[in-house]
């Protein structure tokens, strides 16, 4: 290992300390301090404060080829992934208690949680495949721990989009390897050495794709509602939080973006995902698919920023994308965990409750003073003033509305039991990292947070959310004309689509029965040698 | 024609005869049968070639003879693996038959 | 390559030798001394690969020794090369690791002297030992073929050591196709010493470099040694043996099977088109291999997705795999700054799946005799009963899929890195599909496992044994962090 200074010291404990965690759960069945769960993500809390401050901090580990260094965009991801998979393993105690299967669902949760914090960090191709993995694959056992038909269903295909897009990213990478002459695997080498790539399109092409399925945009979002709504509450917040944060950091390292290159593709797949995702959101009734529509919609608002940014050649949207990411990590996280809170509790009910829910959701929408204000504001100056920046803050007023109709499930929402419960203190203090983290970290960052409080901005910010909210006033009445769409929409096509294409499976074992006669064999291998022949 | 030639194409001729037998015979034993057949074939060719490398004074190269010879011992353990298994496959189906009908009898009993 | 003697090179002799005199003492000895013997020799054994491979990696050279004193062409050579060496290595695993997993299977009960299955099983896994060894180093074409037929000749019984007809059934069938590959590599030997009188390869390889003109003897010879030599690693089209043999074989001869056997025809290929005949391995031939390759991973992979039974489902996976193999052949063949990356990839899979495969089948018979039978509809729960099992299987099932970080993601990443730069690219849409394919088939096995209530085992398994397969499938995990000397090694000696 290369000389490290203290500040990289965090980078290496971000990941040994959940291992060590883990080690611990697996080697001591039974109870386990259910604080282990909480500390183990602080240390990428830690290292992620660092790297806000400015320190470097870097990591190689020489036999594993396994490199890791932190970026501004990477902390600014990091550090609110850490934050929010803290307090999601809060709630745990409470809703393992008696579970036969909590080993699992910890082991499980352990190795989303250390790929979903090393991936802000990895910067090797190899390295960032592997905690990639460690991300993706692993959540099938949070997905699927219910362990009820609609969990099966939803943990089946999850882990196979997840698949798709690893093959995807894995030629993408592999693409990206060979037009690096040195052989160096360093994404920060690998990506200097684009411009003169042969392979340079299709390599970008290929890890797009692979992160936009991650990332849920149209049409490869079928996953989403279905994995959020079958997860158990503590899991759903982290994997729509922390977890699909994954492809965000992927299109920041992998899109060349000091090359003005064509993000127009990113910017339809993204601006069509913001509006389907209000647009089929409002049909939901449950509200963790509210919230899965949600997402599908926020992630398009990154994904045209960062299409714009690709457009534009601009660097900087890096840090916008990031910021933007980060506190949609906070507001989803604690969004989910208000669903707990009004499943668990008649306080579910309380208007106090609400209003905060509403404040939280609204500031997806750019809500003024909130969080999410300032990450659209962020975003404003990507986005331009043409076509693309007006149905931005179209989909602002389609995310209020979104927002508002989430709040009026909640209120429908029949009482589960206390069995489960998530303690109103957490919410809050969650809701009040959403609404607060955004501002500390601009003032961090150096910006001028005072200049953005003038009246012209805030009724920027302000009248979009209005306006969904009246919209939504008016779209309760006509509810009945909203047609059910099943959770998951096409997915259920796709699923049909699949098993027709069982059918080969069944010409393959005819196949497989008439090679398997000595005869044909015999024949083929007269056949193999008489090939060989003609082709030497 | 000479000698040697007419050697080589009856090499040939027992290698296409030995896969033919060896494909299109349903039964081991003729299948087994076949293989020799094409390993018969196999040694012509080497002796063949042993004619065809003869230096000044010998008749044939010794190389492909001691090859021949060893290909032989091989030949001929592989047979008799292969009809120690046929053997023994044999006597196997015919405990197992005698097996299945005393079930069946049994069964029968219990019926009546 | 040198032909003389260096001065390491009574290391292949030992090598040869040990598990010989092992078989032969046992066969004399007889009874419950065979188990001893082959487990007392087994150390060495391991020993002296390592010995083997540390020798190579230091020169940097192939080892060689010349048998007798008497050099080629009339005299025999043993020749190692880092391809050798590694499987070497890599054998010197399996093989007692499968030994100590046997233990259970095949004790000779203290009331009898000897009983018939584990006096076999024990001197033929040394008889397996010591073909391996001979395959591995051997250094003419000649001593190849007797090298093949010997490990035919070990394997075909351990497929039917229980006696049932339908395992005497599958033996009979593998001896059968088995002896019509390896008679027409004999046929191709014969054709290649008409054309040349020496069969030494190093001595073939000068004189196909420096040949002009008729090469007809030789394409002839060449298609049908692959021809047969591709019937005996059971590459698609020519697979008809394998499931059987392999699914019904008991667990440790399976995970030999599979992991070792299959690959002593497929290094003879590789000796045959990278050291004897490179210059005349036409592209469009190396292309026709590639493609029955492809054939084998989308086959293989889709008929495993189909299999009710555990064992089986593994056996089919091994047809798939063995198509990564021959996808050496393209990628690794002819002059390109890629061939080197191709071959390391190729390399890599085959130590990959050895390690990888023989943990699952070795994890497949602890299911199976823990829980009576090995219908996969009937295992939901066993992964929360048998977690160290399922564990074994699992990382097994990653290497398989090709997820980092395992020997399996090194070797794919390799080839297709190798199939990129070398502009062909229809081997990477099979290579990307096989993955997603095996990971189809080792989540059918995988989630109904950890799910459920813990199934109700019939018969306890050691904790060994489970400890056993897990190693094995850590092997191959451990490979995807392979250290730089691991594939200096592979590179050494590395034809054409």
């Amino acid at each position: 290992m290369t000389a490290l200074n203290p500040a990289s010291l965090w980078l290496l404990a971000m990941l040994v300390v959940p291992l060590a965690v883990l080690a611990f759960a697996v080697a001591r069945p039974g109870r386990f301090g259910t604080a282990l769960l909480v500390a183990a993500p602080l240390p990428g809390l830690v290292a992620a404060l660092l790297a806000l401050g400015g320190e470097p901090m870097a990591v190689t580990f020489p036999v594993l080829r396994l490199s890791l260094a932190l970026d501004r965009p990477g902390a600014i991801l990091l550090g609110a992934a850490a934050l929010l998979w803290s307090l999601a393993a809060i709630v745990l105690p409470s809703f393992l208690e008696g579970d036969r299967h909590a080993r699992r669902f910890v082991v499980c949760w352990l190795l989303t949680l250390i790929g979903s914090l090393g991936v802000f960090a990895a910067a090797d191709l190899v390295g960032f495949y592997l905690v990639y993995a460690l991300v993706s694959v692993p959540a099938y056992g949070l997905v699927a721990h219910d362990e009820t038909a609609a969990s099966d269903r939803a943990g089946g295909v999850y882990l196979a989009f997840a698949l798709l897009g690893e093959a995807l990213l894995l030629m993408g990478f592999v693409l990206l390897a060979a037009g690096e002459p040195a052989g160096s695997l360093r994404i920060a080498d690998v990506m200097a050495a684009l411009p003169r790539s042969p392979w340079a399109g299709t390599a970008v092409a290929l890890t797009a794709a692979g992160f936009a399925l991650k990332m849920a945009l149209v049409p490869a979002h079928g996953w989403m509602p279905l994995t959020y709504t079958a997860a158990p509450i503590p899991a759903a917040a982290v994997l729509s939080g922390a977890a699909v944060k994954a492809g965000v950091i992927g299109l920041i390292r992998f899109l060349p973006f000091d090359l003005a290159g064509s993000g127009e593709i990113l910017v339809v797949f993204g601006l069509c995902s913001a509006f389907y995702g209000v647009a089929v959101g409002v049909t939901q009734l449950n509200p963790k698919t509210v919230l899965a529509y949600s997402s599908i919609s926020q992630m398009g608002v990154l994904a045209t920023v960062l299409g714009m940014g690709l457009a534009a050649g601009d660097v900087g949207v890096r840090l916008d994308a990031a910021f933007y990411g980060a506190h949609h990590v906070l507001a989803k996280g604690a969004l989910f965990l208000a669903v707990g809170v009004a499943l668990s509790s008649t306080a579910g009910r309380s208007t106090s409750f609400l209003l905060l829910v509403a404040i939280v959701g609204l500031g997806l929408g750019g809500l003024p003073f909130t969080g999410g204000a300032l990450a659209k504001l962020a975003v404003k100056d990507g986005l331009g003033k043409g076509p693309v920046g007006m149905l931005a803050v179209a989909s602002s007023v389609g995310t209020s509305l979104l927002m508002t109709h989430f709040v009026w499930t909640l209120t429908r929402l029949a009482e589960t039991g206390a069995e489960r419960r998530v303690p109103r203190r957490l919410w809050v203090a969650a809701a009040a990292a959403a609404i607060v983290f955004p501002w500390l970290l601009a003032m961090i960052l150096g910006g001028e947070v005072a200049s953005l409080l003038q009246p012209a901005i805030l009724f920027a910010s302000a009248w979009p959310v209005a306006l969904g909210v009246v919209l939504w006033l008016g779209l309760v009445r006509v509810r009945g004309l909203l047609p059910a769409v099943p959770p998951g929409d096409i997915v259920g096509a796709m699923e049909r689509l699949f098993r027709a294409s069982y059918g080969i499976a069944d010409g393959f074992a005819w196949l497989d029965d008439k090679l398997r006669q000595w005869a044909v064999a015999g024949v083929a291998l007269l056949a193999v040698t008489v090939a060989l022949l003609v082709a030497l | 024609m000479t000698a040697t030639t007419l050697a080589g194409l009856t090499g040939a001729a027992l290698i296409g005869l030995g896969l033919y037998g060896v494909l299109v015979n349903v039964h081991a034993l003729r299948k087994i049968l076949a293989f020799n057949l094409i390993g018969s074939g196999v040694f012509l060719v080497f002796g063949l070639v042993a004619r065809r490398g003869a230096v000044a004074g010998f008749a044939a190269d010794p190389v492909p003879q001691a090859m021949v010879i060893t290909g032989i011992v091989v030949a001929f353990s592989a047979t008799a693996l292969a009809i120690g298994l046929l053997l023994r496959l044999h006597e196997r189906r015919v405990e197992d038959a005698a097996a299945e009908s005393d079930n069946r009898s049994d069964n029968k009993s219990d019926k009546t | 390559m040198p032909l003389a003697t260096s001065p390491a090179g009574y290391l292949l002799v030992l090598a040869i030798v040990l598990p010989v005199s092992g078989m032969v003492l046992s066969f004399v000895l007889g009874g419950r001394h065979a188990e001893r013997i082959a487990l007392a020799t087994a150390p060495f054994g391991l020993a002296i690969a390592i010995a083997i491979a540390a020798e190579v990696l230091k020169t940097g050279q192939p080892i060689t020794y010349i048998v007798g004193g008497w050099s080629p062409p009339l005299g025999i050579a043993l020749r190692a090369d880092g391809f050798s060496a590694v499987m070497l290595v890599t054998s010197a695993l399996v093989l007692p690791a499968a030994m100590l997993y046997a233990r259970a299977y095949f004790a000779t009960p203290a009331t009898l002297r000897e009983k018939r299955a584990p006096f076999a099983f024990w001197t033929l896994m040394q008889g397996l030992s010591a073909a391996l060894a001979v395959v591995f180093t051997g250094g003419d074409l000649f001593t190849l073929y007797v090298a093949l037929e010997l490990l035919t000749f070990a394997a075909v019984p351990l497929v039917c050591l229980d006696g049932r007809a339908e395992t005497l059934e599958a033996a009979l069938r593998y001896l059968l196709f088995a002896l019509l590959g390896s008679i027409l590599y004999l046929l191709g030997v014969g054709l290649i010493y008409g054309r040349f009188g020496v069969l030494d390869i190093a001595l073939l390889a000068e004189r196909t470099r420096a040949l002009d003109g008729d090469t007809r003897a030789l394409l002839v010879a060449g298609a049908l040694m692959t021809a047969g030599l591709a019937a005996k690693t059971a590459l698609f089209p020519l697979h008809l043996w394998l499931p059987p043999a392999h699914a019904n074989a008991p667990a440790p001869a399976s995970a030999v099977l599979s992991a070792l056997v299959v690959k002593g025809s497929f290094f003879l290929a590789v000796r045959l088109w990278f050291d004897v005949m490179p210059t005349l391995a036409s592209t469009a031939a190396m292309t026709v291999l590639g493609a029955l390759g492809c054939g084998a991973i989308l086959f293989g992979s889709v008929m495993a997705l189909r299999q009710e039974r555990l064992k089986l489902l593994i056996a089919y996976s091994t047809v798939a795999q063995i198509g990564y193999l021959f996808l050496v052949f393209p990628l690794a063949s002819g002059a390109g700054a890629w061939t080197a990356v191709g071959w390391t990839g190729g390399i890599m899979q085959v130590l990959a799946h050895a390690l990888a495969k023989s943990g699952m089948f070795l994890a497949a018979g602890l299911v199976a005799e823990a829980v009576g039978h090995d219908r996969i509809s009937g295992l939901r729960g066993v992964g929360r009963s048998m977690p160290v099992t399922l564990l074994a299987f699992g990382l097994g099932g990653v290497s398989l899929m090709g997820l980092p970080p395992s020997g399996g993601f090194l070797a794919k990443w390799w080839l297709l890195l190798a199939s990129v730069q070398s502009g062909q690219w229809a081997w990477c849409l099979v290579v990307l599909a096989g993955g997603l394919l095996a990971g189809g088939y080792v989540f059918r096995v995988v989630a109904p496992a950890i799910a459920g209530e813990p199934l109700v085992l019939a018969k306890p398994v050691a904790r060994g044994r489970e400890v056993v397969a897990l190693l094995l499938a850590l092997g191959a995990i451990a490979l995807g962090v392979a250290p730089d000397g691991l594939l200096e090694l592979i590179r050494i000696g590395r034809g054409g």
